[in-house]
This record gives structure tokens, sequence and C-alpha cells, in this order.
């Protein structure tokens, strides 16, 4: 019963801090496509993110899942249109590589430098990316 | 749409969105409570042995590694950091669960808030689960093999 209770707050303080992180992320993204600025980031990072065989679009939410946290890729992820395919495509690049800044600092305590762990993530991240864009990037 | 229209829309889908996502997290945080409660990562733990000894990491290496790939790097990081500085593990521990779990932790939430935008949840957490196993066996091997050649000379 004790774990349960504390399963459930820990819970709770989860979603509110990830709560705190995709409402402006959320809103920004909407403002963004409001007046017609996510049109143009899509358009620039077209060629780039066509490697996945993603939509322009996805380079924000690739950028907010790096720099910031997941929960902020999620924000941003439920603010434009994606198929089930490239949501799993984006999926896996960020599965492999978040939250580069806090993770960094807390591997790097492990005694494994920077240097090794993150070109690692990203190395995986583009590999696996390309690889899934191929294979998952027709699938509705 | 106007302006008023447009930010009660947002403020309506981002509630719905934060809702769905507590759906998945509370339920999550429960379970894993019970795990740790329970004591149940130390009968993990054995039974991780037999497919740690392939990626060359030692029994002391196989709490800490369990730890992450279930509860995170951030969130594991004080039980990880106590077990590196326990020092049980060797550096070839050290590093093989860093290149482990810098690719495939927090498995259970990572792959529940995926899911729960629409992603497929089992692609995702097999594919990072067996690429970590993949570079971590590489990563062994080359220790094993730096080690070999300093021994020669």
């Amino acid at each position: 019963m004790e774990s349960i209770k504390k399963g459930f707050w820990l819970g709770i303080r989860t979603t509110g801090m990830l709560a705190r992180v995709i409402v402006p992320v959320y809103f920004l993204v909407a403002l963004l496509s409001r007046y017609g600025g996510l049109e143009e980031l899509a358009r620039f990072f077209e060629p780039l993110m066509r490697i996945f065989h993603l939509p322009g679009e996805a380079a924000l939410v690739l950028v907010l899942g790096n720099v910031v946290n997941l929960y902020a890729a999620i924000g941003a992820i439920s603010a434009i249109s994606l198929t089930g395919g490239q949501l799993t495509i984006i999926a896996i690049m960020l599965g492999f590589s978040h939250s580069l800044f806090v993770e960094s600092a807390v591997v790097s305590r492990v005694g494994v430098p920077v240097r090794i762990t993150l070109p690692l993530r990203l190395g995986m991240m583009v590999l696996a990316g390309w690889l899934a864009g191929i294979l998952l990037g027709g699938v509705a | 749409m106007s302006l008023v229209a447009f930010l009660w829309d947002t403020t309506l889908n981002v509630s719905i969105s934060i809702i769905e996502l507590s759906m998945v997290i509370i339920p999550l945080m429960i379970i894993m409570q019970i795990m740790k409660d329970n004591l149940w990562l130390d009968r993990l733990t054995t039974i991780l042995q037999p497919i740690g000894k392939r990626m060359g990491i030692r029994k002391a290496g196989l709490f800490p590694l369990l730890v992450g790939i279930l509860f995170g790097i951030s969130y594991g990081s004080g039980v990880i950091l106590q077990s590196v500085e326990s020092e049980e593990m060797n550096d070839k521990d050290k590093v093989l669960v860093a290149v482990f779990l810098v690719l495939c932790h927090a498995i259970v939430e990572d792959t529940m808030i995926f899911a729960a935008v629409g992603a497929n949840g089992v692609i995702l957490v097999m594919t990072r689960i067996l690429f970590a196993f993949f570079l971590t066996c590489v990563t062994s091997r080359q220790f094993s093999q730096t080690r070999r050649k300093a021994y020669e000379n």
C-alpha cells in the first residue's frame, strides 16, 4: 500500500514536471504554425529531414528533444501532424539521443568522457534514423 | 480563427495531451515503486547474468545497468553513481555499462510516452535494446584486444 501511495505521488510530480515543459513548447509551436514561422522553418530543414523520410517540421522536434528533453519533443509532436511511421522514426532517433546536456553530465561523472558518449549517441541517432526512414518512411 | 478561439483551442489540446500522458505515467510510477520496494531488481539482476556475461559486464555492473535501463540516467543517477563509487566495478565494467545506458535507458517511460502519441513501442524498444547490446559487445571486444596487445608488448 505504501508503495502504491508513494508511486502515485511520484507520478503526479512527474506529470507536473512534464506539464511545465510541454505547455510552453506546445504554445510556441502552435503560435509558430499560426503565424507561418513553422512553414518557413520546415521548408528550410526539408532537404536535411528527407534523409530520414521526415517532414521539415520534424527538425524542431529533434532539436527540442536533444537540447531540452523528451517532454519538450512530445510537446512539439502533439502540436504538428505526423504519420505513425514518421512518429516511430522520430521516437527511434530520439530514443538514442536526447537531453544531451543533463545526461552527458551524469555519464561523465561515471568516468566515461563526453567525447566518447556524445558522438556515439548522435551517430546512432543518424544511422538508426536513416535505416528506420527506409523501412518505415511509407508507413501510414 | 480569432486569437481567443485559437488560445482556447490550444489550451484545450495541450490539457488533453497532458491528461493522456498522466494516464501512462502515474500507473507506471506505481509499478516501478512496487518493484523497487519489493527488491524485484535483485532477482532480475540474477536473471540478467548470462546476458551480462555476453557483453563482458561482471555481476557488480548489472545492478546499475538494470536500474538505468528501467528508471533512466537522471532518475537512476543516485544508484548508478553509488555503484560506481563502491569500487566493485572495474574500468571495463564502467565503460560497458555507460555505453549500453547512453543508448538504452528509461525504456519503460520513454517507450510509453512515445507510444501514447502514436509511435510503435515494440519497434522502438527492440531497436534500442538490440543496438545497445550490439555496440556494448563491440566495445567489450575492443577492450580485450587492447589488453592483449598491451600484454604482448
